[in-house]
């Protein structure tokens, strides 16, 4: 889970997840380190570890499979709906039954782990809400932890001999309050407002143009040393503009360059237009196509 | 899992607009301003906290790789590596509130990926000895500067935060020191190789003679020599990066 987490964040678009498991990648080294540092206390080599049978061996398998970056919905559910509700169980479990008198190293141990599994499970879940706020992608999390929780259970769990249920949903519980320190606040979402009314009007004007296949006015918003370039760039797209927004605007200096997502029938594809200003107003030094994905992949980030 | 990724495999959301470092810095000198944005101006100050911000995000991004690409470096190499990424998940929270307390929005100005391709290293040793040392040396410069200029400007909650984001940062650049050392025992080629990459980073965010050693307010960049010391640096490397710093005419 520890290289799972590590490895998946620059994997990661959406910044709350990004930042989630950034968050939680230090706790689960101190975790890991903490259960290998007492390895060698119960006669069994330090830091060494070695999965319960094969089928748990499939299962951590399955959980990291999902690298793309429009599988965070899986990744989060993965290992927040999963895999971290999983361990809360039979850490509950364990300490329940742990001898107060012979273990307490465990006990602390356990302690530790369980109230700072059940935060980074709490907050998994509400990063997890915001990204399945509609219900295509809520069933789509669905299906992801009910077919790991079904190989999770092929396994008999982490250790291979755990009793049902698996997850325990009353061993879950966590106040808000700690779950706060584990996430970060996000700037709102980008805003079209915060283009230049004279440099909107451009752009917009220049939206229009593609979307009705204008390009004699699309032409005219590119400045003539560059439209060869620029059309060329669009062309590249391979489909018709039935559709556009303005996702993004960074400044360079006075020059502005302008994300646009294209709409196609069959694509979506990412335009970066550098725009400058001139005498006779905002015109297109630049374009550059970053991104092209099918039209069925393609939610907006 | 794909280890290590190709370095285009970087995710973002939408927002974020992502541009070469070179492109932006030619377009910039194009319109006859420096290549890389100074602290004489809150606009300005905004811009370099808008890069910074970005590559704190790439610096968390870079160690949670390390602790993903190198399952089979010891143990505590993978601690140090977790402990980074929760101190970079930390920095990036600290420096969107400062972009916030600047008045700045994310994505107001363009992403370079230049720092996350340098954390793309295949050799452990070569990333820690370029990222830990080459990088995480750059920031301890730029953060440096950055509370000097703040507490001038009478900024307290830039001086501040900046402040406890380079003890941090003092951290890592040791333990890059450490692992540079611990990886490379016993093999010299391989320890060659990973400070001639080191070198080749230091070399690169010279950026074109931008990281000078001078004053804080005279010098775009300038050498933290203090923090540097603090970090482990010897005298002598210190030495070799302010010579180097005079010879770099590119960016």
């Amino acid at each position: 889970m520890l290289r799972a987490l590590g490895g998946w964040i620059a994997l990661t678009p959406e910044l709350p997840a990004k930042l989630l498991f950034g968050r939680h990648v230090w706790d689960c080294a101190q975790h890991a380190d903490l259960w290998g540092r007492r390895l060698p206390e119960l006669r069994a080599p330090a830091q060494q570890s070695e999965p319960a049978n094969d089928r748990m061996v499939k299962f951590a398998d399955l959980v990291e499979s999902v690298e793309g970056p429009r599988e965070t919905i899986e990744r989060v559910a993965g290992v927040y709906r999963v895999l971290k509700p999983h361990l809360i169980t039979v850490y509950a479990r364990h300490l329940a039954s742990a001898n107060p008198i012979y273990e307490p190293p465990t006990r602390r141990i356990l302690e530790r782990c369980l109230e700072e599994e059940r935060r980074h499970a709490a907050a998994g879940a509400i990063v997890l809400a915001r990204l399945t706020r509609d219900e295509t992608a809520r069933e789509r999390a669905k299906v992801w932890e009910q077919r790991l929780l079904s190989v999770l259970a092929e396994a008999g769990g982490v250790t291979g001999d755990v009793p049902a249920p698996l997850i325990d949903a009353a061993v879950l519980a966590e106040s808000p309050h700690a779950v706060k320190q584990d996430l970060v606040e996000i700037p709102p979402d980008f805003d079209p407002a915060v283009l230049e009314a004279d440099l909107a009007m451009a752009v917009d004007a220049y939206r229009r143009a593609l979307e009705t296949g204008d390009v004699e006015a699309a032409t005219a918003l590119v400045e003539p040393p560059a439209r060869a370039r620029v059309m060329a760039e669009h062309d590249r797209l391979g489909d018709q503009v039935v559709g556009s927004r303005v996702v993004a605007l960074a400044a360079i200096g006075h020059q502005r360059l302008v994300k646009v997502r294209l709409e196609g029938g069959r694509v979506i594809g990412y335009v970066q237009l550098r725009w400058a200003p001139s005498k006779t107003g905002w015109r297109i030094a630049a374009a550059d196509l970053v991104r092209v994905e099918p039209v069925d992949v393609s939610p907006a980030l | 899992m794909e280890r290590p990724i190709a370095y285009d495999k970087l995710a973002r959301e939408d927002r974020f607009v992502r541009m070469r470092a070179r492109d932006v810095a030619e377009i910039k000198i194009a319109q006859g301003m420096p290549p890389f944005p100074d602290l004489s101006s809150r606009d300005s100050m905004r811009e370099r906290v808008h890069g910074i911000l970005v590559g704190e995000l790439q610096a968390m991004e870079g160690a949670g790789r390390t602790v993903c690409d190198f399952p089979d470096a010891p143990w505590e190499f993978t601690m140090d590596m977790a402990r980074q990424v929760w101190d970079e998940s930390r920095h990036v929270e600290t420096y969107l509130g400062l972009l916030e307390h600047l008045g700045g929005r994310l994505g107001e100005f363009p992403e370079t990926t230049i720092l996350w391709r340098c954390a793309c290293a295949e050799d452990a040793a070569a990333r820690v000895a370029g990222v830990n040392r080459g990088l995480e040396g750059l920031a301890c410069d730029v953060f440096n500067q950055l509370i000097h200029i703040a507490g001038k400007i009478g900024d307290p909650i830039v001086a501040q935060s900046v402040d406890y984001v380079l003890a941090d940062e003092i951290t890592h650049v040791r333990m890059g020191s450490r692992w540079l050392n611990e990886l490379t025992r016993g093999d010299p080629e391989r320890r060659r190789k990973a400070i001639e990459f080191q070198e080749t980073i230091d070399e690169r965010f010279n950026l074109g003679g931008t990281r000078q050693d001078g004053q804080h307010d005279v010098v775009p960049i300038s050498i933290a020599r203090e923090a540097r010391k603090l970090a482990g640096f010897t005298d002598e490397e210190i030495e070799r990066l302010v010579k180097s710093t005079q010879r770099s005419q590119v960016y």
